[in-house]
């Protein structure tokens, strides 16, 4: 049996990314299920995979389970159950070296930096499984309020206060603590998208954003797989943002924003759950199908 | 065996010989031969006799006082061991190629339990799949009420499918242990399937054929289904995921 361990259910992509793996690896076929504490299951987005106690995976996991982890603090925990393991790659902190360095855990890349990383740091070759965006942020025709700005102050919040203060034409609205659902409605209706986490690695929200039709203002990333500046958003340094949303929402930007928008709702559309099935078909051919357990 | 068709059942004879006569078109289309009809007389006032059935290929196993749902199916199944059940409602009148689809996705798909699409007298939509929503609402039948020409026939893999019609594998019942007897009457069928899925089962529903049920016709006892609910939730708050609105 497979299980996808996380350490928790809270608002965090990583858990949401772990969720949306376990799934396509159950529709291409794996018996798997998501650990999480106490067997809790996530209530702000959207899925259908079983969930167990994580405790329980750990105290009963053996050789004949495998055991997929994002999170390198759990290595240690999981490695002492015989299980065998996959790491899914979904950031590239120097904590997760020494997973890389075992060779006995197969390594799996969500994006193109963390296999460099991979590649880097320990000489491995990383399966790519890539990451996608839920179908429920792709823009669907929803009115939109061009001088209304989405944010998430949980991360970043100084930087948008910033921008509020310095851009008065414009109207914002906080995602926060929201249901995946009322996060998308509110990207779909907003004509702006502020990113605003700094050190985030790949930056799923801002990609959700540029599906739901907005113009996106991001502060940099670690993978910028998606952020381009220019061309599907405005990458910008924190300081530097308040001049740059004025900038681009300026009565003279109209050709530019639309520039952003089509270009950033192409970029998304890479990242479609129907491309990422295709993806992880590849991968179990790569060798993702021979580190699952069948049984 | 390779199939044993429980049916518990609590009087209304006439219903049941309607729903048996169903299931032997359905298994002559599918299985010819190798396949047992067991019916589970659950406590009926009136115990059913071999003649009441119309057919000499139905085995009674007769229960002396009334049981739960849960309790009934297990001793069915117990009864005729086979590769596989496919427990039913005695109110359910299966589409003849109802059986050969949910065996035929048996045989291509990962799943181990089936479940196949129900429609009310009016060919609407009682049954294709049981989807989860968050707070009170819980499980629900996805698209109930909606017309059956306007629901995808393409099979799904929800997360639970009615104990209505439920075509189970032996090995994955086995270690369940069945279904569990202490739900007076309802959610049986979805713990059993959280259950499953918990294991690695994935569920499939098969779309093809609309299958009558009348829904409820052998048991209008709301006290036993509200204490179903109670401990369903009790169980299972928390534990399973969100489907979503449907539509949304």
């Amino acid at each position: 049996m497979n299980y996808y361990v996380l350490p928790g259910i809270g608002i965090h992509g990583g858990i949401k990314v772990g969720f949306q793996f376990a799934q396509l690896l159950s529709e291409a076929g794996a018996p798997i299920a998501v650990a999480t504490p106490g067997g809790l299951a996530p209530s702000w987005f959207r899925c259908g995979q079983p969930v167990v106690d994580r405790q329980n995976i750990l105290a009963n996991a053996g050789p004949s389970d495998t055991l997929v982890f994002s999170l390198p603090h759990d290595y240690p925990m999981l490695k002492a159950t015989g299980a065998r393991l996959i790491f899914h790659c979904q950031g590239t902190d120097p904590l997760i070296d020494p997973v890389l360095h075992d060779r006995d855990v197969t390594i799996l890349s969500c994006w193109e930096q963390a296999a460099r990383y991979a590649r880097t740091v320990a000489g491995r070759e990383a399966i790519d499984v890539g990451i996608s965006i839920p179908d429920i942020f792709f823009y669907d025709g929803a009115a939109k309020d061009p001088c209304l700005v989405a944010f998430m102050p949980r991360r970043g919040a100084t930087i948008a206060e910033r921008a509020m203060k310095h851009v008065r034409h414009l109207r914002y609205v906080p995602i926060d603590n929201d249901t995946e659902e009322v996060c998308a409605a509110t990207m779909k209706r907003s004509g702006f998208f502020l990113a605003t986490a700094v050190g985030e690695w790949f930056g799923l929200p801002a990609l959700e954003a540029m599906a739901a039709g907005c113009v996106v203002v991001s502060v940099p990333v670690v993978a910028m797989e998606h952020l381009r500046d220019g061309d599907t958003a405005c990458v910008v340094e924190p300081a530097r943002l308040p001049t740059v949303l004025d900038d681009i929402s300026g009565e003279g930007a109209g050709l530019r924003r639309a520039a952003l928008r089509d270009r950033g709702a192409a970029m998304a559309s890479r990242y479609r759950t129907a491309l990422h099935r295709r993806k992880l078909e590849s991968a179990m051919r790569a060798g993702l199908k021979d580190a699952l357990s069948w049984n | 065996m390779e199939l044993s068709v429980v049916i518990p059942s609590y009087g209304l004879t006439a219903l049941l010989r309607t729903c048996v006569l169903h299931v032997q078109s359905g298994l002559a289309g599918a299985l010819p031969g190798r396949t047992a009809i067991v019916v589970v007389d659950n406590g009926s006032a009136m115990p059913y006799q071999a003649d009441d059935l119309a057919t000499p290929d139905v085995r009674i196993l007769r229960l002396d006082r009334r049981h739960s749902f849960a309790a009934a199916c297990n001793r069915g199944a117990s009864a005729v061991p086979a590769a596989r059940y496919l427990f039913l409602n005695n109110d359910v009148f299966l589409h003849p190629n109802a059986m050969a689809e949910m065996l035929e996705i048996a045989r291509h798909e990962t799943v181990g339990i089936l479940g196949t699409r129900l429609v009310l007298p009016d060919n609407t939509i009682q049954h294709c799949g049981v989807r989860f929503d968050a707070g009170e609402r819980g499980p629900y039948h996805h698209a109930h009420g909606r017309p059956s020409s306007s629901v995808s026939r393409a099979t799904t893999f929800p997360q639970a499918v009615t104990g209505a019609a439920l075509m189970i594998d032996h090995g994955t019942f086995a270690a369940l242990r069945g279904f569990d007897e202490t739900f007076p009457f309802g959610y049986e069928d979805v713990d059993l399937c959280l259950r499953a899925r918990q294991m690695g089962v994935r569920i499939g529903c098969g779309q093809k054929w609309d299958s009558l049920h009348l829904e409820s016709t052998s048991d209008r006892r709301p006290d036993r289904h509200k204490a179903s609910r109670r401990l369903f939730f009790e169980r299972w708050r928390g534990r399973y995921s969100i489907d979503g609105d449907e539509g949304a």
